[in-house]
């Protein structure tokens, strides 16, 4: 059976090899687009300096990957052992999260100076937070009863955290770190940009400039395998490590006090008095000059002057309206995928890959090819965007579909429900924890997508203001820019995290703290 | 064309050094002083004589230790020298002006490109060849360029309605795929990628439309220009001396630059031709006459027209000249 699986698995890889070699002869933009035989005589040809930038990228990705994950496991298990601590640290996750690299890159290369600093810094911050946001579902997918259990036992939180919510977590954990493995190597090639010697993103840049379609493809190439390596590894770890298929048992719902309005409101102006004092206090800590690093009272000092106010937000507007396209295209292509590749697991074999390849090339080398075949306009973007955001959701969706609850199951089979209706009406109710997560790790990716787009194919909206940066040194419209996108995603993240409350107050009500 | 000074002085220099050597005592006492010098891109021959300064070592002949750092796509070279992470950075004379409205103390204290490098390519078959081919054309930019292009269509009586601006990366391939009629683009980078991979293209220089701008310029701070003038001079020495003898041979430059990046990926038939280039862009009769990164009140005056262009108001105060009169003098 193996044997014949394997075969046709190759049969199907050469043929699609052929077609492409074949499709690359015919085709009018040889000196665009790569055969498999130009790559593979690149790849020999070069093997010696693409072996070091492979190593040298995976490196740092590989540290990234450690130092991000760690910070999102502390973080998690901090938020909650005190829950107090949760919405302000995950608001601050939040906004670092949503610094772009144009605004972070100069501060982190004065901070490092030569090195590998920033590479790996910019690795670590690609993947904590997806993986913070996994871990916080996973913490909690826990039935009542055992939390009441410990209870019982006058355990405290710390006992439950690490008894019960732990191994609870571990399926999301491996959820996160698998989707951390592109990320972290993505984050450390784009942190080369920062005025890195050597690696695969450095190659990536000179060899696009330099028309060296050959290399472009054979990087891009290379860097997908590499990411998919490290995607089907952590795979293969969580299957081994975690073991045994989680018992997930139905919890009763919890009676949640509603907060009143003016608490909720002086919670969130809380929030934004200990982030602005964080933004202001960690630059004056390490002494950042504010030629390039604006503090709060500068912004402040620039969006007070209407002209400038105006400026921004008619860019913001243009920069919504390309976004949430993109954004709502990519959820569904995320959680229609997951379900689809539930259905038929035959193609998962087929997609994942090309899912993973898409996360792990540099948005740089893949938007100008999807800006080719889909335009400039609306559909261009929201292709990137939808493309940048759509595998976290895929991956996380497919773990929550796996997580219906065993008594739902056994009562679907005993009824002999179809696949199609048991899908419907048990798996992806039990999806939605996962899928909301996702929905809102994807608001920051999704802004962070657009305004790359708007940088390099459509010329319009924030991402240009913040491009423009390089040559005027407008460091008050790139922070006011920053500030502006923060907010956005916050309140965005609010709205995704309100209506998540309401469906998920009936759906999995021990996510609801 | 070679400059007999430096090789006197780099002959007394060796030959100093030599001499105390053989005496036993350390030519230089102090430990060689360490510079940042931030670079405005990725190493490429576009740099050669500063590779060439550091690898024969003309400075640390002069005490000092540079190291050379260089740039990228999100590597501004304005921060690093504003917070003195950086001795001198590599800019150009807009970039600067606009850091200097925006509050950084900045001079520029020598200009490496004479004429500016920006040029609008085209493929042969539908060329570019003078301002006025641009009407009815896509041109790919990035939007930022605006201002640029506005200037050269002012200076050229061109209308900028009649162009189309197509937002593009910095990239040869939306001229190759026929998105774009032309780019802007550097006359050195991309022009010469699409040679060397037998596209045909044609440049329009914009330098050689009124387009007056010093590119490739040192800047320093005020701080640094007052207190840490002599290793400014001494670094101002090095460059001269290394682009002297870049211009003596300029495809061992590109065969020395591929050397000294093994890692960069640098395709050396790229990089002569670079290096071949950007000759003219760089030693002009004013250098030949007053010497490498020269210039003068007139060229200044030309340069403060064009960022007027450019719509920025700047004072001939950006420029100063003392350090490269040490150097030269």
């Amino acid at each position: 059976m193996i044997g014949v699986n394997l075969w046709r698995k190759l049969l199907a890889a050469g043929a699609l090899l052929l077609l492409w070699e074949g499709a690359v002869a015919l085709s009018s933009d040889a000196v665009l687009i790569s055969s498999p035989s130009d790559i593979a005589g690149y790849l020999s040809e070069n093997f010696a300096l693409i072996a070091r930038a492979s190593v040298e990228t995976s490196r740092n990705a590989f540290w990234g990957f450690l130092w991000g994950n760690a910070a999102a496991i502390v973080l998690s298990a901090t938020m909650l052992v005190l829950p107090r601590s949760e919405r302000f640290l995950l608001a601050l996750a939040l906004l670092v999260f949503c610094v772009p690299l144009i605004a972070s890159g100069p501060i982190l290369r004065v901070l490092y100076g030569p090195g590998t600093g920033p590479q790996v810094t910019l690795a670590a911050l690609a993947v904590y937070y997806t993986t913070l946001l996994a871990l916080l579902v996973g913490l909690r997918a826990v039935s009542q009863n055992w939390i009441d259990l410990m209870r019982v036992y006058g355990r405290g939180p710390l006992a439950t955290l690490m008894r019960v919510r732990a191994r609870a977590s571990l399926p999301y954990l491996f959820v996160g770190l698998q989707i951390s493995a592109p990320a972290a190597f993505l984050g450390a090639m784009i942190g080369e940009f920062t005025g890195a010697e050597r690696g695969l993103g450095v190659l990536t840049l000179r060899a696009m400039r330099g028309l060296e379609t050959d290399a472009t493809w054979s990087l891009a190439l290379l860097s997908a395998a590499i990411a998919m390596t490290g995607y089907g590894a952590l795979g293969w770890l969580g299957r081994r490590a975690v073991g045994y298929a989680p018992e997930i048992l139905l919890s009763a719902p919890r009676q949640d006090a509603d907060q009143t309005w003016w608490r909720s409101l002086g919670q969130t102006l809380l929030i934004v008095a200990c982030v602005v004092a964080v933004w202001q206090l960690t630059m004056d800590a390490f002494d950042l000059n504010r030629f390039f690093a604006k503090r709060p009272g500068d912004v402040w000092g620039f969006l007070i002057v209407a002209e400038n106010r105006d400026t921004l937000v008619a860019a913001l507007a243009q920069t919504l309206g390309s976004a949430l396209p993109g954004y709502l295209a990519g959820l569904s292509l995320g959680a229609g995928l997951a379900a689809l590749l539930i259905l038929w697991p035959g193609l998962a074999q087929a997609t994942l890959p090309f899912a993973v390849a898409l996360r792990a090339i540099p948005i740089i080398t893949t938007a100008p090819l999807l800006v080719l075949g889909f335009g400039r306009g609306l559909a261009g973007t929201t292709v990137v965007v939808a493309v940048m955001i759509f595998f976290p959701t895929l991956v996380a969706c497919q773990q929550g579909l796996r997580q219906t609850p065993g008594q739902v199951a056994d009562l679907f089979r005993s009824y002999g429900a179809g696949r199609f209706v048991f899908l419907c009406k048990a798996q992806i109710p039990a999806m939605l924890p996962a899928f909301f997560a996702s929905a809102r790790m994807a608001v920051p990716a999704a802004l962070l997508a657009v305004t790359t787009v708007e940088w390099l194919a459509t010329g319009k909206g924030v991402g240009v203001l913040m491009a423009t940066t390089s040559s005027t040194s407008n460091y008050n419209m790139l922070w006011s820019c920053v500030a502006a996108l923060a907010g956005v995603a916050a309140a965005a993240y609010a709205l995704v995290a309100a209506l998540e409350r309401a469906i998920l107050r009936v759906y999995a009500s021990e996510q609801l703290t | 064309m070679t400059q007999p000074r430096h090789l006197t002085r780099r002959f007394f220099l060796q030959t100093s050094a030599v001499a105390a050597a053989s005496a036993g005592v350390p030519a230089f006492a102090a430990s060689p002083t360490a510079v940042n010098f931030q670079l405005s891109w990725l190493h490429s021959v576009q740099f050669g004589g500063s590779y060439i300064a550091k690898q024969r070592g003309y400075w640390s002949d002069l005490g000092l230790d540079v190291s050379l750092s260089q740039g990228g796509p999100n590597a501004p070279v304005e921060p690093p020298v504003v917070s003195g992470a950086a001795l001198v950075g590599i800019s150009a004379a807009d970039y600067t002006a606009a850091a200097v409205t925006q509050g950084a103390p900045f001079k520029i204290i020598a200009v490496a490109m004479q004429k500016n490098p920006f040029a609008i390519a085209s493929l042969a078959g539908n060329p570019v060849n003078e301002p006025a081919d641009l009407v009815g054309k896509k041109i790919g930019m990035a939007v930022a360029n605006t201002p640029v292009l506005q200037a050269l269509c002012t200076l050229n009586d061109v209308d900028i309605d009649e162009i189309e601006i197509v937002p593009t990366q910095y990239d040869p391939a939306p001229l190759v795929s026929g998105q774009v009629d032309c780019l802007l683009s550097w006359a050195t980078d991309l022009p010469v990628a699409m040679t060397v991979q037998g596209v045909d293209n044609t440049t329009m220089l914009m330098a050689d439309y009124g387009y007056a701008l010093h590119s490739q310029t040192y800047i320093a701070t005020d701080d640094a220009i007052a207190n840490r003038r002599a290793d400014l001079v001494a670094l101002l020495k090095g460059e001269v001396m290394g682009w002297t003898d870049y211009l003596a041979d300029t495809d061992a430059a590109a065969v020395l630059t591929a050397e000294m990046f093994p890692d960069a990926g640098l395709d050396l038939e790229a990089q002569k031709l670079q290096a071949a280039r950007q000759v003219p862009l760089m030693f002009t009769d004013l250098t030949e006459q007053h010497g490498f990164g020269w210039f003068t009140d007139e060229t200044v005056a030309a340069n403060i027209e064009t960022l007027v262009l450019l719509g920025q108001e700047v004072s001939a105060d950006l420029w100063d000249r003392s350090l490269l009169e040490e150097v030269h003098g």
